[in-house]
Order: C-alpha cells, then structure tokens, then sequence
C-alpha cells in the first residue's frame, strides 16, 4: 500500500487565555491508515483533533502543520472552510447531539455539499442518496427526509457518519465516536472506520479507551496532560509499552482480567479472591416473574434472577432492553404489574413504602449519573450525616467521625467535607455516591451503570473501589451495565436482557465462554477486546 | 400521534377550557352578594328601575332553578349569544363585531413587529462582544419592564408632541397606527428577545453546531440554518401568552391612544358595571387565545415534527 | 448569586424600604400640599421633577408614592402566590385525576389575559384599592399556580428524592429536607419578578380609573392625572412612569440574579 501522507503536524501548542491545553505535539495521518489518539478527558486531544480542522478557538502554534499538501498555519476562516467537509471532516460523539434534531438527516448531510460544489439541486440529493448507501443506511431515500430524533440508533450513526462524508474528505476524525455506546453500536461504528480505512482514505481517531481503538488503530499516540507521552505502531505500544501511564491505561481495561484483579494501581492490599466465604443464609435477592408495562409498550416481561449473599449478578443488555426498568422495580421505585422482589428473604416488593421501612436500610442504590441524586444545596459533609441520620439532620457533628470512616472506605479525603459535589470530578462523584449509600450498611446494592459515564482510566480505580468493598463487607450487588467487558470483569452470574426479557442466564464464565443464544454470541462477537 | 387525532384533542381541550371559563363566570355572577339581576344591571348603586330588573330576571331566567339557569345559560353562549349589553342596549355580539377587527390588526402587527425585532436583536446579540451582550441585555430588561400606560405616553411626548412625526390618537390613518403598535410591541420585543437570546447561544454552542462548522459551514449559514429554528422554538411556544398579554395591553393602549376596539368596549363595560358586555369580552379572548394557542402549536409541529407533545 | 448582583441588589432593596417607609427622609415636604401659584413648574432646583396643574411638587409626590405602589403589588402579589402555592402544590401532589383536573381549571383562567380578568374582577367588586389588590391577585395566580405545580413536579420524580427513598427517609423528612427547600429558591425568583409585575398590573389599573382615585400620591394615579396634560406638562408623566419601570427593572434583575427565567412569566 503506497502510504502518502495527508496531515503533518509539528511542535503543535493550543492554549486558551494563556493556559497551554496542548503543548509540542507532532503526528501525522497517511492515506489508508488509522492514528489513535487516546488519553483521559482534559487530555488535550479533542483540542488537537479541533485545532486540525481550525475550530479550536484557542490561540494555535506550530512549526508545521500541511493537510494534503497545503501549509494551513495561517489560513483565514473562509479558507478554512473551503477545506473542511471536503478534504478533512469530522465524526462527534453523539449521534443525538451532533446532528440537528429539526433538521431531516438529509439537508444535513447535503449543507456541507451546498458550501463546496456547484452541484444542482437534484444532483444533491443523488450525492446524499449515494453516501447514506454508502454507510449501508436502509431506504437511503426515505431516511434523508427523516430527523435524527426519528431514526433508530444505528441509523442515526450512519447518518453521523454519512454527513461527514458527503464532501468525500481525504481525512476523516472521529472524536469519541463510540464512546458511550452499546456494543453492537460500537462495532458498526468501527466497521465503517474500517471501511473508510480501506477506501483509502487517513482516519484520526480519538478514544479514551484502548480496547476501543486496538483492532483499528495502525499507530497508538498516548497523551497525557497536553503532552504525547508514547507513540508507535499498535502492536509495539500494547505489547511492549514502555511508558508508566500506557501501562495504567491497559491495565485499566476491564476484558479479560480476572474477577477481583485490580485494573488500577491500589494502595491497599485486599483479600485474595479464594478467601471469600461461601453464601450461607438466605439469597440477598431474589426476583420473580417481574413484568412491566407502559401503555402498550411491554418494558419488562417475567425476569426472574437469584443473587446470592456477597456475590454480583450482572445484568446486560443494549440500551432500551429494560434494564433501568427492572432496576427501578428492584428498588421499589416502580411498582410490578406483576411479579415479586424478595430481599433477604423477606418480601420487598410489591408493597406500601411504609410497610418495607425496616427492609430499607438492606438495599442501596447507585446511578450513571450522582449529581442528578445529591440535593444541590448539600455539601459532601452533609449529604454524608444526611444519610447516616436517617434524614433527621445534615449537620449532627455526633456522626462525624463516621463521615470521615465513609469518606476513608471510598478513598476521599476527609478535606472534601466542606465542598460542593459539583466541585468533585466525575470519579469523585460517583465515590461520594457509593459512600452514601454506604452509609445504612446495606446488604444489597443496585448499580445502574456506574461507571459508564466515566473514562476507562477512572472507571478502574472505581470499579477497583466496589471489589475492595465487597471483598470488605460482603456486600452483594446487582450490576447493571451495556458494557460486557465490565460485566465480564466485576460479575459471578450474568444475566442477558434483550427486549424486555432475560434470555440467557448463568456463571459469568459459562455466559461468556459457551453462550447458548444467537444473540448473547452476536453481543460478545461485537465486543472490544484489547 | 396523527395530525388528526391531534387537532381532535385540540378542539376537545379548548371545548373543555371555554366551558369551565363560562361556568367560571356564572358562578362569579351568583355569588355577588344581593340580588344577581341587580348585579348584572350594575351593582346596587345603579338603581336599576324595576322593568330592568325584570328584564334580566327574563333574560338570565333568575325564576328558574339555579341548573336550570345554568344550561339555558350555556346554551345561549353555544349559538354565540352573549346578551344584551345594558349600557349601549345592543347585542354583545354586535358590538364585538365592529370593534373587534381594529383590536385585530393592533395586536397582529404588534406581534409581528415584536418577532422582527426581537429576532434582529437575538441575531445582533449573538455576534456581540462582552459589553454588547451586557448592554443588550440591559436593555431587553428595561424594554420588557416599562408598562404600555407609560410608553405611550413617552411616545406621544417624543413623536408626536415634540417632533410631529405621527398623531397622538387614531385618525383611521396608516400613521396613526404607529405609535399604538410600537407601543405594544416593545414590551413584548423584550421578552421575546430575552427567550430567543437564551435558546439561540444554547443552539450556537451545541455539538450539531460544532458539526456543521466541521463539515464547512459558515457562520452565517449556521445561523440560517440552525441558530433561527432553536431560537423560534420556544418564542412560538409563549406565543398563546404573548397574545394574551397584548389584548391586556390593548386596553390600555386604546385608552390613551383613544381608538376604538374591543379593550375600550371593554373598559367602558367596566366602568358602567355591564357585565353582559364583560362576560363576553372575556369569552371571547379566552377563545383567542385558545386559538392562537393551537396555531402556534400546529407551527411548532411543522418545525419539530418529532417534538414531545404536551 | 454573583457578589456584584448581590451589593446592587442590597442596595436597591434599602433604597425602596427607606422611601416606602420613611419617605421624609428623601423628601421632606407634603405631597399634598397645594400652591396653585407654582402650578406646571417645569423641572428645576426648586422642583427636582416640576410642579403639577395644583403646584403639588411631583419629586415629593414620587417618593411618597413608593410606599402605596409597592404596598399594593407586595399585596397583591402576596395574595396571588399565596394562592399559588396552595393549588400548584395540591396539583403536583395529588393523584393523577385530580391533578388533571386542577391543571384544566388552571388553564381556562389562564386563557383570559391578566388585564381582562382583572377588569372582570372589578366589573363585580367596583373598583377602589382593595378591589385593584384583589383582582391584580388573583388574575396573575393561575400562571404562578401552572408554574409552582411543573416545579414541584419535577422536582418530586426527581432522581434526588429518589435517592433519599432508597436511603429510606420518611415522607415527612422528605419533603421538609429536600422537596420545600428545594422549591423555595426558584419561587423566590418567581415572586421577586412578581412584585415587578404587579407594581406594573395595579398601576395600570389605577390609570384606567379603576385603583387608587387620584389626589393620593400613587405612581398610576399621577400618570392617569398627567395624561391629561401630556402636551403641555410632559414631566407630569415621565417621572411617575421612571419609578415603575425603576421597580420592575430592579425586580427583573434581583429574580434573574436568583436564578428566575423570563420564561416564567
């Protein structure tokens, strides 16, 4: 394959008000191949992949930075846009959120041809026809008159794609493209890089997850702080990574690692795995024959599980499977249309609030998103003594040293009493979060992908944090998530949501090493391994 | 939800609303303390003579039981009866009939100059500076609060007293429309542009914009393109109030400007206590706005099809 | 709240306190105190903002007026966000059909324009203050109500007190930690922006005739009274008019400053 390079960059700096965002970085992007870009949020690379296409909005610096051959270190707005769309085009993040919802797909994608060709109207629309073909989008003609909020979700990233194609760029950049996403979403994304790749054209992709890029990806590019901190071909840097922090972002992938192992570099020696107790006593979970509907929608119909004392069930599923749905009963939140919730033993579900008050100490809750659950006039501090008092105060000093010990499990220091969570970042949230529902003791705990907003590199240290504490207090925890490798890697029993049901259930190692389903096996085969 | 099953449940809520408003009313009547005929004649201070009180016990059936009252009531207001009004001695219904179009066309023009200029303003604000935007917002602040009573009569001083340019009350001229319509426009220009401003930078700053900068838009086409649907969106969305709050403003621009139209029937009725008269101004503005209500509906549905419905 | 947001707003408040309460601090003389002698002065040292057609100093006139207008709109919207709070509250926290219901009769008020209802109001009571208090109250509730109901709605599925179910906290506890402190702040937004609306409403009546009868130094009154004059004595009428659009605009910028949307009225 004749490689003829499409982007050089060198020595690029990016700051914002004197802030340096990036600092010297060098890459180039060849025809045919794929550069990953991958570092945690705030790293500096979507500021990198910005300043490529000049929308960083940051004051730019660079000894050289040629895009096919034109020296684009001084190029006025309008000369930027002649390039953009048509030689260098970008893919973001979501679906939902980078495609106008007002607007049908179709003008969407054809806006970008209007700047740049003298094509007609009804040429247009052909081209528009042609490129969602193109992204294998079914009924292109029919799909182009819809808006993105109508369309499926794997439309709407075809569509995603197809707008960023339309002025046939040479460079292609795909900035978090499949973050978030659920696995067979994932794997269509990538299979379109793919197909980009080998059309011949440079794809840029930017990731915060390893595992994501590693079976596309020609060269790896790490960053760190606005710095690249190890660049080579994909093989060299997975295998033989000779930087600390690319070996904490490989660690950090969950698939494949054994239950219990840590993905991030802990402090605290744990308990080896075999140490744990076997069950004894009642099950700490169990459900029967839950369904649910809404309307005419069935949510939920007939899931039935087991979870054991001290043990983790993971439940998976694609977004819209039902999973939130039969989390929320689990909890009590939502009443059954028909079916039963037993919490150790006992009857949890369905009855009266009041007539569960003593069970509810047994069963906490975390959520994807923390800040959405904290009350927003509360500090760290008191939304710890709020939990720990039952609710009667949020600033009883009798409880503060058991604030400091929640604050001390989770590993927070005791110094983020007095702040604001909305001052905590993401991983600090959602720890803050696990020390509140901490704070009753509870038997059980119901977490509804808590990890899934957060980059894979503080996703380790949390999930680290919730096997600590299980390994600790025998906690038991139904583990809700789209993510397989994280079921994989945190679950003794998996159960597969699909369409409201559970359709395969078992060991974790049975689940994954001998699914039975058509659709369980499709779900594995589209996951990211490293 | 189909287009018709929409409008039937449209048409099946306003049904509702006009209904409650009209027992609203009847309900207020028969609880004024004293006789309701008298009530309807105006009050006890009106010395109603005693042909007039018998007129109106007539009239609204007083003789009979209160449900029956009331559904010979709602049945008169269904074949668009709304009495006689006592102090001009004509149907309401007429007499809403010839003021009703100068209302109209004050209030339409009013809001269509207010979208103008609140739309320019929105666009102008958007691609200014930090002072631009501080100063531009000062002044939608400033512009939403002055009261109509108020403008008018500032106006009146500067454009008609001081500078001649246009009549300080109606002649049945273009020019003496003027001043009446920016009066109410301005106020509301404020609110509008507060709303559009606010929904325009979320619009401009959003990852689809972001998006269409990548694919080689520019600037201007983003606003064209995006910017002016996000920013309409929620502006059409009040567009039931902001046509509420301008017959309210008609009132009070029809006083000072001293044109005839359904606020100063309106006020007139007031003041000589003919509630017939007010009873049916305020149905009928309460159909307005119901109607209003669901054209601006029916415009966000053409604009954001997929939109949630309330 | 910004720290300059909070100084203009302290300031402001002092400044409308100390005029509403102690207005012979700022201006000593009578407000109605005639001197036919002295009638249409035009603004000057002696007379800050002129003299009126009965020589009654309109600066004197305008401050004492602070007092009657803004006690007015405090009652007035006192009165409609008392009423408010109650159905908007009752609504978010009652069953669906009742809640639906509420939510009709809400709409169908809402559907006559605030003036017109108010007008309605004063077809029935005759008009004088008290009535203009009344039907300033309650023609703007049902909007107010609309709002607190979506308010209190929101908040109680919000995931928030979700999570303080989970933790298992009474309803009671609930309700007195999270959902009413919680709510309080935006509707202090919402009655800040109010009072700026109801100052407007009920000044609006006294101009048409229908609030405050006219030798008593009320800003509407003066207008009402100027209008008269317009051609002659323009200043009659533009500073009354200052002081409205003073009070709405502090009160604009207070309830923003707490985080009120313009939406909201």
């Amino acid at each position: 394959m004749s490689e003829q390079t499409l982007i050089t960059l060198k020595d690029l700096s990016v700051s914002f008000d004197g802030a340096p965002a990036v600092k010297n970085i060098s890459l180039t992007v060849s025809a045919g191949r794929v550069l990953a870009l991958v570092g945690e949020s705030g790293s500096g690379k979507s500021v990198t992949a910005r300043s490529l296409l000049g929308l960083s909005g940051g004051q730019v610096s660079a000894s050289e930075l040629t895009i096919c051959g034109r020296d684009a270190r001084n190029l006025t707005d309008s000369d930027w846009q002649k390039i953009r769309g048509n030689t260098i085009s970008m893919i973001l993040q979501d679906a939902l959120m980078a495609l106008d919802p007002l607007r049908p797909v179709g003008r969407e994608i054809g806006d970008g041809l209007k700047e740049h060709s003298s094509l007609s109207k009804a040429q247009r629309v052909q081209r528009v026809h042609e490129v969602l073909a193109s992204v294998n989008m079914p009924d292109p003609e029919l799909r182009a008159k819809q808006r993105s909020t109508e369309l499926s979700g794997g439309m709407r990233q075809r569509a995603l794609i197809a707008q960023a194609l339309a002025g046939n760029p040479q460079v292609v950049i795909a900035d978090e493209a499949t973050t978030a996403l659920d696995s067979q979403l994932t794997a269509l994304v990538l299979a379109q890089l793919r197909a980009l790749k080998e059309q011949g054209r440079g794809v840029l992709m930017i990731s915060h997850d390893l595992a994501q890029v590693a079976h596309l990806a020609d060269e790896i590019a790490v960053m760190r702080h606005g710095e690249i901190v190890e660049s080579g071909p994909t093989a060299q840097v997975l295998n033989h990574p000779e930087h600390e922090y690319t070996r904490q972002l490989l660690q950090a992938v969950p698939s494949g690692v054994p239950r219990f192992a840590p993905l991030s570099i802990i402090s605290a020696p744990r308990p080896s795995a075999p140490e744990r107790q076997t069950p004894t006593g009642p099950l700490a979970l169990s459900a029967t024959n839950l369904s649910k509907s809404f309307g005419k929608h069935v949510a939920v119909e007939q899931v039935s599980f087991d979870l054991p004392q001290g043990k983790t069930l993971g439940l998976v599923g694609e977004s819209g499977s039902g999973k939130t749905t039969t989390a929320r009963m689990v909890l009590g939140l939502q009443k059954p249309d028909s079916g039963t919730v037993n919490l150790l033993g006992e009857r949890f579900a369905p009855l009266h609030e009041p007539q569960r008050k003593q069970l509810r100490e047994h069963m906490g809750a975390i959520y994807q998103n923390p800040l959405g659950s904290f009350d927003p006039r509360y500090s760290v501090g008191q939304l710890l003594t709020d939990a720990l008092s039952g609710g009667k105060s949020k600033r009883d000093q009798s409880y503060s040293q058991q604030v400091d010990q929640l604050l001390e499990q989770v590993q927070l220091s005791s110094k983020l009493r007095s702040r604001s969570p909305r001052e905590l970042s993401g991983g600090q949230r959602q720890r803050l979060a696990i020390a509140r529902a901490l704070a009753p003791k509870p038997s059980v705990l119901v977490l509804d992908e808590p990890v899934s907003a957060l980059d894979v590199s503080i996703q380790a240290t949390v999930l680290d944090l919730l096997d600590q504490i299980q390994l600790e207090t025998g906690t038991s925890y139904l583990f809700i998530s789209h993510d397989l490798s994280v079921i994989e890697h945190m679950s003794d029993y998996v159960a597969v949501m699909h369409q409201g049901k559970i359709i395969e259930q078992g060991a974790t190692a049975s689940i994954f090493g001998s699914p039975q389903e058509d659709y369980t096996r499709k779900l594995l085969a589209a996951m990211p391994r490293l | 939800m189909g287009t018709i099953a929409w409008a039937g449940r449209k048409i099946g809520g306003a049904l509702v609303v006009l209904w409650l408003v009209a027992t609203a009313i009847f309900i207020a009547i028969r609880l004024i303390p004293g006789d309701p005929a008298e009530a309807i004649m105006g009050g006890p201070g009106s010395q109603a003579s005693a042909e007039a009180l018998a007129a109106a016990r007539a009239e609204y059936a007083l003789d009979q039981p209160v449900f029956t009252q009331y559904l010979l009531y709602l049945g008169k207001l269904v074949t668009l009866d709304f009495g006689t009004s006592y102090s001009l001695k004509e149907p309401v219904t007429k007499v809403m009939g010839e003021v009703l179009p100068n209302t109209l066309w004050l209030s339409l023009l009013a809001l269509a100059l207010a979208w103008l200029l609140a739309l320019c303003f929105a666009a102008a604000a958007s691609n200014s500076g930090r002072f631009g935007s501080w100063l531009g917002s000062l002044l939608e602040i400033i512009a939403a609060a002055v009261p109509h009573f108020w403008l008018g009569a500032v106006l009146i001083m500067l454009f008609s007293s001081a500078l001649g340019w246009f009549p300080a009350v109606d002649n049945g001229s273009a020019q003496g429309l003027v001043l009446p319509v920016l009066t109410l426009a301005l106020p509301l220009a404020g609110f509008l542009t507060q709303l559009m401003r606010d929904s325009l930078s979320e619009a401009l700053g959003s990852q689809f914009a972001l998006a269409a900068r990548a694919r080689g838009e520019s600037r201007l086409t983003l606003f064209w393109r995006h910017g002016l649907r996000h920013a309409a969106l929620p502006a059409l969305n009040l567009t039931g109030w902001a046509f509420s709050s301008l017959l309210s403003g008609a009132v009070v621009v029809e006083a000072i400007f001293a044109r005839p139209g359904l606020g100063r029937s309106l006020l007139s009725a007031v003041l000589a206590r003919d509630i017939p008269m007010v009873t049916g101004i305020a149905l009928f503005s309460a159909l307005v706005y119901i109607v209003v209500m669901a054209l601006a509906e029916g415009l966000e549905r053409i604009i954001n099809p997929a939109g949630e419905q309330r | 709240m910004s720290r300059s947001a909070k100084i203009f707003s302290a300031i402001v408040i002092l400044l409308w306190l100390v005029m509403a309460l102690a207005p012979g601090l700022l201006a000593p003389g009578d407000p109605l105190a005639i001197n036919p002698a002295q009638a249409f002065q035009k603004p000057g040292l002696a007379h800050f903002f002129g003299t009126d057609e009965s020589g009654r100093d309109i600066y004197t006139r305008v401050i004492h007026g602070a007092g009657d207008s803004l006690a007015i709109g405090l009652a007035a919207t006192a009165l409609g966000m008392g009423l408010a709070i109650v159905l908007g509250t009752v609504a978010a926290l009652s069953p669906r059909w009742l809640d639906e219901v509420i939510l009709r009769v809400l709409e169908a008020l809402y559907a006559i324009p605030s003036l017109l209802m108010a007008l309605l109001i004063i077809a029935f009571t005759g008009p004088g203050v008290g009535p203009a208090i009344v039907a300033v109250g309650l023609s703007t509730a049902p909007g107010y109500a609309r709002l607190v109901r979506s308010q209190i709605r929101s908040l109680k599925n919000s995931e928030m007190l979700e999570a303080t179910t989970v933790l298992g906290h009474s309803s009671w506890l609930k309700v007195r930690n999270h959902l009413i402190p919680n709510a309080l702040k935006p509707l202090m937004a919402l009655v800040t922006l109010g009072i700026g609306q109801a100052v407007i409403w009920a000044a609006a009546l006294s101009f048409l005739g229908l609030g405050t009868a006219p030798p008593a130094p009320e800003w509407g009154a003066m207008l009402s009274a100027g209008r008269v004059y317009l051609h002659l004595a323009w200043w009659m009428s533009l500073f009354p008019g200052l002081a409205i659009v003073a009070v709405a605009v502090s009160a604009t910028v207070i309830g923003r400053a707490l985080g009120g949307k313009v939406k909201s009225l």
